[in-house]
């Protein structure tokens, strides 16, 4: 698998540390940390993650993936995502 | 006959810089005297200083001649511009030169080192043999041979040279 | 010496004849001609039985003669080098090859093994499932070892492998997967374009089937031609081509994985050499012109040696100059059968007759009278006879039966196109009435069939595609072609009329390599296996080594006319990569043994070595843990020693491996407020506080002690094995969560060389190795840190203490930690200074109850752990909610305690679960378990740290330790986890 990295280019997935759906948005307060910590969507179709370049620009980015094609379809840096 | 050449370089300085909030790397560039680059590169200026781009906002600064107080003067120079830490002790770094040294490159790194996508003046971070690495081409020796620099951390570095040597072994 | 090969032509074939090879196959000697396989070496040498089948042990020649070989499998090589189930007809032969076939006892000619056949009623489809079942007490004592002892074709020899694999990346505009007609044509084209090509071909040299037929390009013959542009291909800077090369593998971001057999051909690699190379290329666009694979047709004993597909005879007649066999059977079903027929006779073999299922038609009937053979349309082959072919019965249009003696019997029964490598990401092949073939029709992202892969069999429609395919890339790539060739090529006939099966009795094969008959995919439709995909599982038909290259249609075909389907409604199966076999050195690579993965190695490795340490690993470092000193029997022994004398006197240990980080900028104390528990960002300038992270669920993460050398700056430390997961955890934060806090992190793990020094009489080493330096009490409070210059250089030195005792710990940029070590001894002499390792290290951390690596496992929490009141109740950090919820915050969580065995002597190990006296060892009753143990010479006695149930409420009770699984339980006393100077005298001196 290869991911696009916005600083570093085309690069193998193996450079890259997986974290999982990159809308979810940490809560400012109490109410819905426990949704934030344990409960995903399981996508089936195009769908938003963070990943951590590790061996590369130690950057984190959000990547657009399609979970049943595999298709890539974009990746940007995490910070100017999709919030 | 494999044309490589291996060299183990000494006496050099690394520093990693890394920008602080809303300064851009041309304030860094000027505060230097050397081009910061925006994207992966190596970017050498006068006074022996080079910075090659590690990351969005950060930067190795490199010397092939480092003194004592070099990152010091580094930090100095940078003071609310960015955040510099010492890297001269931390890495190790190995200079292979030659026909053969993109094919021992290209060996190791999934990344391409065709010479119109890497460059003189290219530079990569990426990872060899499960070690990470950062990869940069200098201009080419005195007989027009590509030659590059690789970095990697000290406490690798004899593995790394293991695979190296099992490497050139097939050339 | 005589002339063994016997079945040499005399003239032609791409072989050399003046370089004759010697090879042994079972231990007899043979000759063949550089040039030869083995397999086509065998033939030229009359030897018919290669091997016996996987079931019934039936004997078996040669079938084909590339790749898709099912039969000729032999274990080549001998000693480490063995490798077995290697196929015949694919292995260039070099001078002193050795092979030996495979699955027989005691020899080929007599397989004691050949009884299985007797049993056959029994051993049908699924009979795994059905027999050895009962009773089931047999199972482990007599049905297993008896199934392991049969089963398999080759044996491996046990040993390492002592070659060596290498691997290389290639990045390309355009990959060409097989180097035949259509592959040359789109090479070609892409190349003068100025396009980056690789081309990979299996072959030792590129052309397919151009080697084998006897076809015109540009008016010179085809193997010419493929030379030809073979060599203009080679001379271009911009394309590189890989022969004795498969592509076995394609996957997501446009990726292929192949093998180059890099020196497989040769008697021995030379030195350095690898014996073959794994391929990683990421191609921007793809040409699959694999070719097509012929197809047998199903009848009976059609597995008998002698029995070969009519496309391999022809090639080893036209490019290996061999004759398999003296008076040839054509059985045919397509109008390449006849092209076998006119090379068998042109080579000068009597063709007794051509079998064609079709019907008459004028041209055939022509053929026939040409090169003066007997021709019987509408007829089928229905038995071949002989342990190895010597006659066929046929069953002409009327219906009568005929035999006709011969020793060879050529089947044609269609091609099918080699598409498996373009269904290896989940496109299933379409099936094409037109093409009688099932062909790709959603391909992988940027690849695209040509030639007979793309279901055209004729050679000026393979070139013309090949051409086609190349242009649609570079169109795609935005590169303008420079002109696109064409090619004039001779005429041939590929018309097909395909025949699946033949209704008779005798076994016919339909899977050879897995020996699946005609019944067994019949009985596996009668017990309703009816899906092609419980087809494959239930009689393994596809299964096998050759993933199913020559049986998998034709076993569809017979499903489909079982269950009263067309083929295009039965589908078919996906192929998996790797498309052949692959050893698992190649993908290995360099990372095996001693390279599995990279060693880490701390500035003071080498002079440890030279103090006799024996090494552990920590993740990826090796650490010192414990220094052996002559006449030391035992580990228990170096170790006591080591704790006593850093107690007593003063110890030193490699604390290197410790993750730090620079977290530096205006809100750096301001991030760490949000990680840690604890606060760092009220902590002054030239302190160290210990500070505890947890993961947003609130469990404990990792902890460290952090220093602030600056306003803006603070130096973080982690443990060993969590120093990249922290690296991770401080990005995460301060780039994703808090973008708009104003702080920078670097990893600077390997910049610092840093020694623990410790014990009563540390102060006294460190003022003796840095004489200018105040090192009293209030110079250097506990947890304080200051920067110091030494060499030259900058160095820091920390009043902290794992130990317990007057502790300090040293940095110094890594180049100067070898001198430091040395001069830490040098200046130790005079105070006994001791090396101490990990074992020593935990041993004194266990005394003092300090929590580590067993007690942060990841399901304890700060309160668990005796830390509780360290957590803020003024700021917000990541954990917080989460650690807060009831389940966590239960009192009755197990706590952190000590244990002392109340005999004073037995061991309590880490492990063991803790009851309370006189209850019953079930889950119900248990109260908490031991994360660490040690032998304490401070005290004299085993002593463990443990979680339990209210433990802190609890010490000077009594409690059992329960190990069922290592021994007696032990009865213990519960006390407090800091065994030794509690009140933490020592560390404050």
């Amino acid at each position: 698998m290869r991911i696009d990295c916005p600083y570093c280019g085309e690069r193998d997935a193996q450079e890259f540390v997986y974290r999982g759906d990159a809308s979810l948005m940490r809560p400012e307060s109490e109410d819905g940390m426990a949704d934030y910590v344990y409960l995903r969507d399981n996508l089936a179709g195009p769908m938003t993650e963070h990943w951590y370049h590790a061996q590369g620009c130690r950057t984190w980015i959000a990547v657009t993936r399609d979970t049943t094609t595999h298709a890539m379809l974009g990746a940007i840096f995490a910070r100017d995502g999709v919030r | 006959m494999a044309d490589l050449l291996v060299e183990q370089l000494s006496g050099f300085g690394l520093a990693t810089i890394m920008a602080r909030k809303g300064v851009s790397g041309m304030a860094i560039g000027m505060a230097l005297g050397v081009e910061a680059p925006a994207q992966p590169a190596f970017c050498r200026g006068e006074n022996n200083l080079a910075l090659i781009g590690t990351g969005a906002g950060s930067w190795f600064a490199h010397t092939d001649m480092v003194s004592p107080a070099w990152h010091t003067a580094l930090r100095d120079r940078l003071a609310e511009l960015a955040s510099v830490s010492d890297q001269s002790d931390g890495y190790m770094l190995i200079r292979l030169s030659g026909e053969d040294a993109r094919t021992v490159l290209q060996r190791g790194a999934a990344i391409d080192f065709h010479p119109e996508v890497f460059a003189p003046g290219a530079a990569a971070t990426t990872v060899i043999a499960h070690i990470g690495v950062v990869i940069w081409r200098r201009d080419d020796d005195a007989r027009g041979r590509p030659k590059y620099e690789i970095a990697t951390f000290r406490s690798y570095f004899d593995s790394f040279r293991r695979w190296l040597d099992h490497t050139a072994a097939a050339l | 010496m005589s002339r063994t090969d016997v079945n040499r032509l005399t003239n032609g074939g791409l072989i050399d004849r003046t370089k004759p090879l010697r090879f042994t196959f079972d231990g007899k000697n043979y000759r063949g001609l550089a040039g030869d396989t083995l397999a086509s070496a065998l033939l030229a040498n009359d030897v018919r039985l290669v091997g016996r089948s996987f079931k019934y042990h039936r004997p078996r020649g040669i079938l084909a003669a590339g790749s898709e070989e099912p039969n000729a499998l032999v274990t080549l090589r001998s000693g480490a080098h063995a490798e077995p189930n290697t196929r015949a007809t694919t292995v260039p032969l070099y001078d002193g090859l050795e092979a030996t076939s495979q699955n027989r006892w005691p020899s080929l000619a007599f397989d004691f093994l050949a009884v299985n056949q007797l049993a056959s009623p029994l051993l049908v489809a699924g009979f795994y499932y059905k027999t050895f079942m009962w009773p089931a007490a047999l199972w482990e004592k007599l049905y297993e070892p008896l199934i392991r002892r049969a089963a398999g074709l080759g044996k491996l020899s046990m040993l390492p492998d002592p070659d060596h694999y290498d691997r290389e990346h290639g990045f390309c505009d355009l990959l060409v997967i097989g180097g035949g007609a259509a592959g040359l044509a789109a090479a070609l084209t892409a190349a003068r374009s100025g396009a980056r090509v690789i081309v990979a071909d299996e072959d030792v040299m590129p052309g397919g089937r151009l080697l084998s037929e006897r076809h015109q390009i540009d008016g010179i013959l085809a193997s010419d031609w493929a030379a030809r542009v073979a060599a203009e291909l080679a001379s271009l800077p911009n394309v590189r081509l890989l022969t004795r090369t498969t592509v076995f593998g394609v996957y997501d971001g446009r990726e292929y994985g192949a093998v180059e057999r890099v020196s497989d051909h040769l008697s021995a690699p030379s030195s350095g050499q690898p014996r073959q190379r794994l391929w990683k290329i990421i191609a921007k666009r793809a040409v699959l012109a694999a070719g097509a694979i012929e197809r047998p047709i199903v009848f009976g004993a059609n597995d008998r040696p002698g029995v070969m597909m009519a496309s391999a005879i022809s090639t080893y007649v036209n490019r290996y100059a061999v004759a398999p066999g003296k008076c040839a059977v054509v059985f045919t079903a397509t109008d390449s059968g006849w092209t076998t027929a006119h090379d068998l006779v042109r080579a000068g073999v009597g063709v007794g007759a051509v079998v064609d299922a079709r019907p008459a038609d004028a041209r055939h009937i022509e053929l026939a009278r040409r090169l003066g053979v007997e021709a019987l349309f509408g007829a089928v082959v229905t038995e071949v006879h002989g342990r190895v072919a010597k006659a066929v019965t046929v069953r002409t249009a009327e219906g009568a039966p005929r035999r006709i003696s011969c020793d060879l019997v050529a089947m044609a029964g269609g091609w099918n196109p080699a598409i498996g490598l373009g269904s290896n990401l989940g496109a299933r092949p379409i099936w094409s009435d037109a093409q009688q073939a099932f062909l790709l029709e959603s391909c992988p992202p940027g690849l695209a069939p040509a030639g007979a892969a793309a279901g055209d069999l004729a050679l000026g429609d393979a070139l013309r595609g090949g051409v086609h395919q190349a242009s649609a890339a570079l169109a795609d790539l935005g590169i303008a072609p420079k002109g696109l060739p064409s090619f004039s090529a001779s005429d041939d006939f590929a018309a097909a009329t395909p025949l699946w099966q033949v209704p008779g009795k005798a076994k016919a094969f339909v899977d050879f390599q897995h020996d699946v008959t005609v019944t067994d995919v019949q009985l596996a439709a009668r017990e309703g296996f009816i899906s092609i995909e419980h087809l494959k599982r239930y009689t393994t038909l596809g299964m096998a080594t050759d993933q199913g290259k020559t049986s998998q249609l034709n076993g569809h075909a017979v499903l489909a006319a079982v269950i009263g389907k067309t083929i295009a409604e039965t589908g078919t199966v996906l192929s998996r990569p790797p498309y052949l076999p692959v050893a698992i050195g190649a993908l290995a690579g360099h990372h095996r043994g001693q390279d599995f993965r990279p060693m880490r190695k701390t500035a003071s490795h080498r002079w440890a070595q030279a103090q006799r340490a024996i090494f552990t690993d920590a993740g990826q470092w090796k650490r010192a843990q414990w220094f052996a000193r002559s006449g030391e029997s035992e580990w228990l022994e170096s170790v006591n020693r080591e704790v006593l004398a850093t107690r007593g006197s003063v110890g030193v240990c490699d604390v290197s491996t410790l993750g730090k980080i620079d977290v530096q900028g205006p809100d750096a104390g301001t991030l760490l407020d949000r990680l840690y528990i604890n606060n760092f960002a009220s902590l002054p300038i030239g302190k160290a506080r210990y500070g505890v992270m947890l993961r947003e669920d609130g469990f404990v993460m990792d902890d460290g002690t952090t220093t602030r050398f600056a306003e803006d700056s603070y130096f973080v430390t982690t443990t060993t094995v969590n120093a990249a997961k922290v690296m991770q955890h401080i990005d995460y934060a301060r780039q994703v969560l808090w973008p708009e806090l104003d702080v920078q992190a670097t990893s600077v793990t390997e910049q610092w060389a840093t020694y623990a020094v410790a014990g009563p009489k540390s102060r006294a080493l460190l003022q003796a190795l840095l004489p200018s330096v105040d090192l009293a009490n209030d110079a250097l409070p506990y947890m304080g840190a200051i920067e110091l210059v030494w060499k030259e250089r900058v160095c820091r030195l920390f009043r902290l203490s794992f130990s317990g005792e007057l502790a300090y710990e040293i940095s110094v940029p890594a180049r100067l930690g070898e001198a430091l070590i040395l001069a830490l001894f040098e200046a130790g002499r005079a105070f006994d200074v001791t090396a101490y390792g990990t074992e020593a290290l935990s041993v004194m951390r266990i005394e003092k109850g300090h929590p580590a690596g067993n007690e942060l496992n990841g399901t304890t929490t700060a309160a668990d752990l005796g830390m509780g009141r360290m957590m803020s109740t003024k700021k917000d950090y990541l954990g917080r909610v989460m650690a807060g919820r009831p389940g966590l915050c239960d009192p009755e969580r197990p706590r952190l305690v000590g244990l002392k065995p109340v005999n004073g002597r037995s061991l309590i190990r880490a492990g063991a679960h803790l009851l309370s006296p006189g209850q019953d060892a079930v889950a119900a009753n248990d109260e908490g378990f031991v994360s660490s143990a040690a032998y304490s010479p401070t005290l004299g006695l085993p002593i463990a740290l443990a979680f339990l149930k209210l433990g802190h409420q609890r010490h000077g009770e009594r409690i059992i330790v329960h190990d069922p699984v290592r021994g007696a339980d032990v009865e213990a006393a519960i006390c407090n986890p800091v065994f030794f100077d509690p009140e933490g005298v020592r560390v404050r001196g």
